[in-house]
């Protein structure tokens, strides 16, 4: 449904996007991830018809948003981060107005009633958007993006400045809306990706650095199978054990234990039944299990070592984050 | 044809919203017209050539300024032209509904100043022939200076600097027009002065008009002007992509 293929997006010498390709179909729920001016809303804006690219090509339902852009617009709908409104207008002029604009002629009623009970707009329909708060502001221009039933939907940033029962109220609409439209969206907040999309594209300094489902990006990035093992005992006790364990390629201990119990961080490269061998340790020493499981990596981590990898820094900070034992 | 319309009757609606229209209608209507009643009394003259030959000026320099000011630099501060420009519609329709709009506030405004040759009917026998070709001159003058500022303000996202950018360039073309302004161009770079006193400068066509004297050439040099800022309002649009 959205095509990018080698797209670069240069601002004079400033490089915004870097030979970005990625395909995505209809009916997906897609999360554009990265840190502030990675590139995720340039593409945006790329899709949209907003922006051209310098190089390479973008098209939308099949169509060039350069060779086509009134039918790509047609087809698409869109939040902005920015989240422009005209504050001069009544709630209810302006999806209106831009009802109008989409050209929905006979379906305008109908359609105006949807995204208002969609969006929740019933209460400040009759307001001025000058005076609605941050979340109205939001959930309105959220409704202009969906007034005329696009095929595609693009939200940049669709929760900032929401309430926690907003969130989930927006969430719900995006995942309901999910099985007929084709959704892309950006956000800092890494638990929206992972709860909202199928899958997440990290962009970092304008190159496309990951694609993926959620696993998929943890199992990229994951260097290391990881156990973590703790026990009722001390630390010596634990290490003397785990060292009778070839395969154990490091440990790090966990400080942040209640009195008398001894946690351990196991990592192996063998793809060895780690699990099994340590149960045989376990009945071996006759040790009392507190806390016994495999450990993945964060999201957090994951886009951290995605992004810092990428930049060429250090991963000292999911590293160390492991390593002192945080859960 | 529908679209600019839809951008026409938003634009319009937009100019009612806020009370800087109203204030900068009252300020053109009550400027001219004292301006006029000044004449009026200490000449004694029952016609409108005070009026018109000052009209150049306050427009240039005030009132179209304040009026296109708004019309691209509030929707790049709101942000609102990346939704603007991302609907499916022409980006010359966009500039011509915006431009239609400022056009049909100018006239309202503009016909506010009618009270001028009513009175004037009823305090002697004016000519009718220059006050109808005044207006129609105006008419034309203002369109053609609207059409300078809506193309000014898609430059900038600060509302006050396209109002002085505008009002610099308005009156610039008005000044050219004069003739001794050019004679003072020519005295630095010959030719320069009469070559913009002839081709660039509005006055000298606006005066042809206001006389009552219908001159073809005045009209196309101000349509023709017209319409080359509000296409290249559009293809600057176009181009801010890239």
């Amino acid at each position: 449904m959205v095509e990018l293929e080698h797209v670069s997006k240069y601002y004079g010498v400033t490089r915004a996007l870097e030979d970005v390709t990625c395909r995505i179909q209809k009916g997906e729920i897609v999360g554009f991830l990265g840190p502030n001016g990675a590139g995720k809303s340039t593409a945006m804006k790329i899709i949209t018809t907003y922006t051209a690219p310098s190089r390479g090509k973008a098209r939308v339902g099949g169509l060039d948003v350069l060779e086509r852009p009134l039918d790509v617009r047609r087809m698409i709908g869109y939040l902005p981060e920015t989240v422009p409104l005209y504050d001069d207008m009544l709630v209810r002029e302006y999806l209106e107005f831009m009802g109008q604009a989409r050209h929905l002629n006979g379906k305008l009623k109908s359609r105006l009633n949807w995204v208002v009970e969609a969006c929740g707009l019933e209460s400040v329909l009759q307001r001025k958007i000058s005076v609605l708060s941050k979340g109205f502001k939001q959930r309105t221009c959220l409704a202009q993006a969906l007034i005329h039933d696009p095929e595609v939907l693009i939200l940049d940033e669709p929760t900032s400045g929401l309430d926690p029962l907003q969130i989930i109220g927006i969430r719900q609409l995006i995942r309901n809306l999910a099985h007929e439209k084709t959704i892309i969206l950006s956000t800092h907040i890494l638990s929206e990706v992972a709860n909202v999309a199928d899958r997440i594209l990290v962009v970092n300094q304008g190159r496309l650095v990951a694609d993926g489902s959620f696993d998929d990006l943890i199992d990229q990035v994951s260097d290391k199978n990881s156990i973590y093992l703790a026990i009722r005992g001390t630390r010596k006790e634990l290490q003397d054990g785990l060292k009778g364990i070839q395969e154990v390629r490091e440990t790090a201990a966990d400080s942040d234990t209640p009195r008398g119990v001894s946690g351990m961080h196991v990592y192996y490269s063998e793809k060895i039944d780690m699990v099994k061998k340590l149960n045989e340790l376990i009945r071996e020493r006759g040790w009392e299990v507190v806390e016994f499981h495999r450990e993945r990596l964060s999201l957090e981590d994951s886009f951290i070592r995605l992004t810092r990898a990428d930049s060429g820094k250090p991963d000292s900070g999911a590293s160390e984050k492991k390593k002192g034992g945080g859960r | 044809m529908k679209d600019i319309a839809i951008i026409f009757n938003r634009e319009f609606r937009a100019y009612f919203y806020s009370p800087i229209a109203y204030v900068f209608s009252i300020i053109f209507i009550v400027l001219n017209a004292s301006i006029y009643m000044f004449h009026f009394f200490f000449f004694g003259n029952a016609d409108m050539r005070s009026f018109f030959s000052s009209l150049p000026l306050v427009l240039g320099l005030i009132f179209i300024p304040a009026i296109s000011m708004r019309l691209w630099s509030e929707e790049k501060k709101l942000g609102t032209i990346e939704l603007l420009l991302t609907l499916p519609m022409k980006t010359e329709s966009i500039v011509l509904g915006k431009f239609l709009a400022s056009l049909l506030f100018y006239l309202v405004a503009l016909a506010g100043t009618l009270s001028i040759p009513i009175l004037l009917l009823f305090l002697g026998r004016p000519d009718f022939g220059p006050i109808f070709g005044g207006y129609f001159g105006a008419v034309l003058l203002g369109a053609y200076f609207l059409s300078v500022g809506i193309f000014i303000s898609s430059f900038f996202s600060d509302q006050i600097v396209s109002l002085i950018i505008t009002s610099l360039v308005c009156g610039f073309l008005t000044l050219i027009g004069w003739q001794y302004v050019p004679m003072v161009i020519d005295g630095w770079i010959p030719g320069l002065g009469e070559f913009l006193y002839n081709y660039v400068g509005v006055t000298r066509h606006f005066n042809d008009i206001e006389r009552g004297v219908i001159d073809m050439k005045s009209i196309v040099f101000f349509l023709t002007f017209t319409a080359l800022f509000i296409y290249l309002n559009a293809k600057f649009l176009e181009r801010r992509k890239y």
